[in-house]
């Protein structure tokens, strides 16, 4: 028994080594924490960029440039297009002030002079704004076309306060001692950070760990070292344990170290422990079918090519969950890994049932890693 | 004999490797996988008004309800929230305080009443400051707040005496939405692109591979010049990728993308494909081996991408000259049926003409040394100097 461990243990020492001794996997392993940041920058930037709220908090109305006629100057509309914090530019000329949508202004409103009531909005649609005015302008405007119609209507002023807010919302919030400390407490946030951006980072380093061991095996064979090492005493499933050991517990660091970075970065990933179980599942899954590839090929070159092509599908199946709508689909989505991980990192408690869903994959990558394990008999076998 | 002998040579290689032939199939099956990916997010985007590009999670943020009148709880968004209807209170404060949902939503049970009387109707939303989904939920209870006074609003006053006093309000838009634009003619070209990268590998072997056979000693003995050697390797790569490119744009255009003048789109994708190859022999010519012109590969793909991409951002974000630069704009405006002016086309066909006269003569010559190709190679920043001391040109 302490033999074996002893085995296990010196090729993976020497795996291990072959691993750090990899430059383009160390430059690659860098290059994620760039993408951490990138894909956290992008995050807020964008979440501030499409949230009406938070653009007001940071004063950035300046952008949300609106031509409203001359006309308009100190009537109701103007008031409650002002109420919006839209950067209003009054125009009397409507031709030129058509003519500068797009480039200095992002919408033009336009009311009939004859009729005050006639009101008609053009917006620049591939303004990054586009959005935010849109919904502003509409907001002002239907506003102000219904005090005007209550005006008119002879309802009296409590009435009118019905109308105008026939529900009161009061958001009570509980557990203030536990608050998360969130970079950007905005809903866009929230969904696209753990919806997507999570699970993605945390699984980058799977990812890269199934390309790297497609040369485990032929590797060997290449630089015919091969059968040296099924002439050695070691048994199969030693060799399979001691070349997926390293490469599985560095993706797992890797993992970690993203965790503890996201936090840093103020984006709280609760239950890591389940998450990094369901990791090292998913994790086993990817280097066991990794290294079945690289049984099959006869050079590294085809391996690389073989490997990115099951990375395009693996993706496919993983991320598309995150994107699809459908609700005949919505029981096998309980299943899958991203899914089940957006889950755990962003739910402070989860239940039972959480772990009953990781079954399955923890089910198919043990089904693969044994499979793994009886080619490789079986590849040995016939070498020898 | 003439460069046409080893560009049917490099041919023949390549068209009978089966390997060669299952990766061309193979990634024509991305390419459909790509498609259906890609149009399955379109009409996504498409529905949701074409605001933003969110995941779509089913039940992503889960909230206790609480309505006996049943006027709220149909107004909440089920793609986001998933609703658990519940009739005891003190229970759902207790799963939102022990974290077991992110929200409760209360309404007082006598709600339609309330509203029917004229009285406004409170809504409680108690949420959990230790879940960052609780924005989230917040969010979701104000859109639904926001819902039923609209249409509350609009049905008293409808029926109210409004003396036809009715505004009447049209929105006008000008230009495709920026999300919408993005997806669909950005990844249309990238998608179009994409088979000049994939062939790298074909002028790596190609070269690098002559090394490594240790064959290319024999080719520069053969009664041909260097540069027909690397022109005549080139062309064969060149035509494997417009057969590539042909068979995209057919897929693409039979599953009813609209590719506006497709001949031109062709031309100048294929155009591309030179200059692209031109740098790809540069590297092949200089590295040793596969190892090291697949690192090397992987930098210039990443300057050459972004060369392609980011003029496309520019354009579609302001209408630059300087975008045109790249050719991925041009074919995104070719085929989005665009007027394109005659200095346009002649800045991306200048560009294209100087990056391959360089590259090829950079390749051809680094291929012509001895030291460069069969050793003992100088360093990078040896030949930088040579270039900078112009000892390279007399070399």
């Amino acid at each position: 028994m302490i033999e074996a461990m002893n085995k296990i243990k010196a090729l993976t020492v020497k795996e291990g080594n072959d691993i750090l001794r990899n430059r383009i996997y160390l430059l690659v392993v860098l290059v994620q924490v760039f993408i951490l940041l990138g894909a956290f920058g992008l995050a807020l930037a964008s979440s501030v960029a499409s949230d009406p709220t938070l653009l007001d908090q940071y004063g950035a109305t300046s952008v949300l440039k609106v031509g409203v006629p001359e006309t308009v100057k100190g009537t109701p509309l103007d008031a409650a297009l002002n109420d919006q914090k839209l950067n209003i530019t009054y125009y009397n000329n409507v031709t030129a002030a058509q003519n500068a949508l797009g480039t200095s202004l992002v919408a033009v409103v336009k009311v009939d002079p004859n009729d005050p009531l006639n009101i008609s909005v053009a917006t620049d649609n591939s303004n990054i704004f586009y959005p935010i005015v849109s919904s502003k302008v509409g907001t002002a405007v239907n506003q102000y076309s219904l005090e005007e119609k209550l005006k008119s209507s002879g309802l009296n002023s409590s009435q009118i306060q019905q109308v105008l807010a026939p529900v009161s919302l009061q958001v009570v919030v509980l557990n203030m001692d536990k608050q998360t400390k969130l970079a950007l407490n905005s809903p866009y946030f929230v969904e696209i950070m753990y919806g997507f951006i999570v699970p993605f980072i945390l699984l980058l380093p799977f990812f890269l760990a199934s390309n790297i061991v497609t040369d485990s095996v032929v590797g060997e064979r290449e630089r015919k070292t091969f059968e040296v090492l099924l002439m050695t005493p070691v048994s199969s499933s030693q060799v399979m344990l001691g070349k997926i050991i390293p490469i599985l517990s560095f993706s797992m660091i890797q993992s970690i170290a993203w965790i503890l970075l996201l936090d840093i970065l103020r984006v709280p990933i609760y239950n890591s422990v389940p998450i990094l179980l369901v990791l090292f599942f998913v994790g086993l899954a990817f280097i066991g079918i990794g290294t079945l590839l690289s049984m099959f090929v006869d050079s590294t070159k085809e391996a690389n090519s073989a490997i990115t092509i099951v990375l395009v599908f693996a993706t496919f199946v993983l991320f598309m969950p995150l994107f699809i709508k459908t609700a005949y689909f919505s029981v096998i989505l309980n299943f899958i890994p991203t899914v089940l991980i957006v889950k755990m990192a962003s739910t402070p408690n989860i239940g039972l049932n959480m772990l009953m869903y990781s079954l399955p994959t923890v089910l198919i990558s043990i089904l693969i890693f044994i499979l793994t394990i009886r080619y490789f008999r079986h590849e040995r076998a016939i070498r020898l | 004999m003439k460069f046409t002998t080893i560009t049917k040579w490099e041919l023949k290689n390549t068209l009978k490797s089966r390997k060669f032939m299952m990766i061309f199939v193979l990634q024509l099956s991305v390419l459909l996988l790509m498609i259906i990916v890609f149009n399955s997010f379109v009409t996504n985007i498409e529905s949701d008004k074409g605001i933003a590009i969110t995941p779509s999670l089913n039940g992503f943020a889960t909230m206790d309800v609480q309505d006996q009148s049943g006027l709220i709880s149909k107004y909440v968004n089920p793609e986001i929230i998933s609703v658990n209807n519940v009739t005891t209170y003190n229970t759902s404060i207790l799963r939102t305080e022990n974290g077991l949902t992110t929200g409760f939503l209360y309404v007082q049970g006598n709600a339609d009443t309330q509203i029917k009387t004229g009285e406004t109707v409170n809504m409680l939303v108690y949420v959990d400051a230790a879940d960052p989904k609780m924005s989230v939920v917040t969010n979701e209870a104000n859109n639904t707040a926001k819902t039923i006074a609209q249409s509350y609003s609009s049905s008293l006053t409808t029926s109210a005496n409004t003396q036809n006093l009715t505004a009447n309000f049209t929105q006008e838009t000008t230009g495709e939405s920026l999300p919408l634009q993005i997806i669909k003619k950005v990844m249309l070209v990238i998608l179009l692109f994409l088979p000049l990268l994939l062939f790298g590998n074909i002028i790596i072997d190609s070269i690098v591979g002559e090394k490594e056979r240790k064959t290319g000693e024999i080719l520069v003995a053969m009664p041909i010049s260097h540069s027909q050697i690397i022109i005549g390797k080139s062309l064969a790569v060149a035509l494997t990728i417009s057969l590539q490119v042909l068979i995209w744009l057919g897929v693409l255009l039979i599953f009813g993308f609209s590719i506006l003048n497709p001949l031109a789109v062709f031309v100048f994708i294929f155009l591309t494909s030179i200059p692209i190859i031109g740098i790809t022999a540069v590297v092949a010519a200089y590295s040793k081996n596969y190892k090291e012109a697949g690192i090397g590969l992987s930098l210039a793909y990443l300057v050459i991408v972004g060369f392609l991409i980011i003029p496309v951002l520019v354009y579609i974000s302001r209408k630059s000259f300087i975008a045109n630069i790249s050719p991925m704009t041009i074919v995104m405006r070719l085929f989005s049926g665009q007027f394109i002016a005659i200095p346009d086309y002649l800045l991306c066909l200048g560009f294209i003409l100087i990056v391959s006269l360089v590259s090829y003569w950079f390749a051809i010559k680094m291929f012509a040394r001895d030291d460069i190709t069969f050793g003992p190679r100088p360093g990078i920043l040896r030949i930088l100097f040579e270039l900078l001391t112009l000892k390279f040109f007399r070399k």
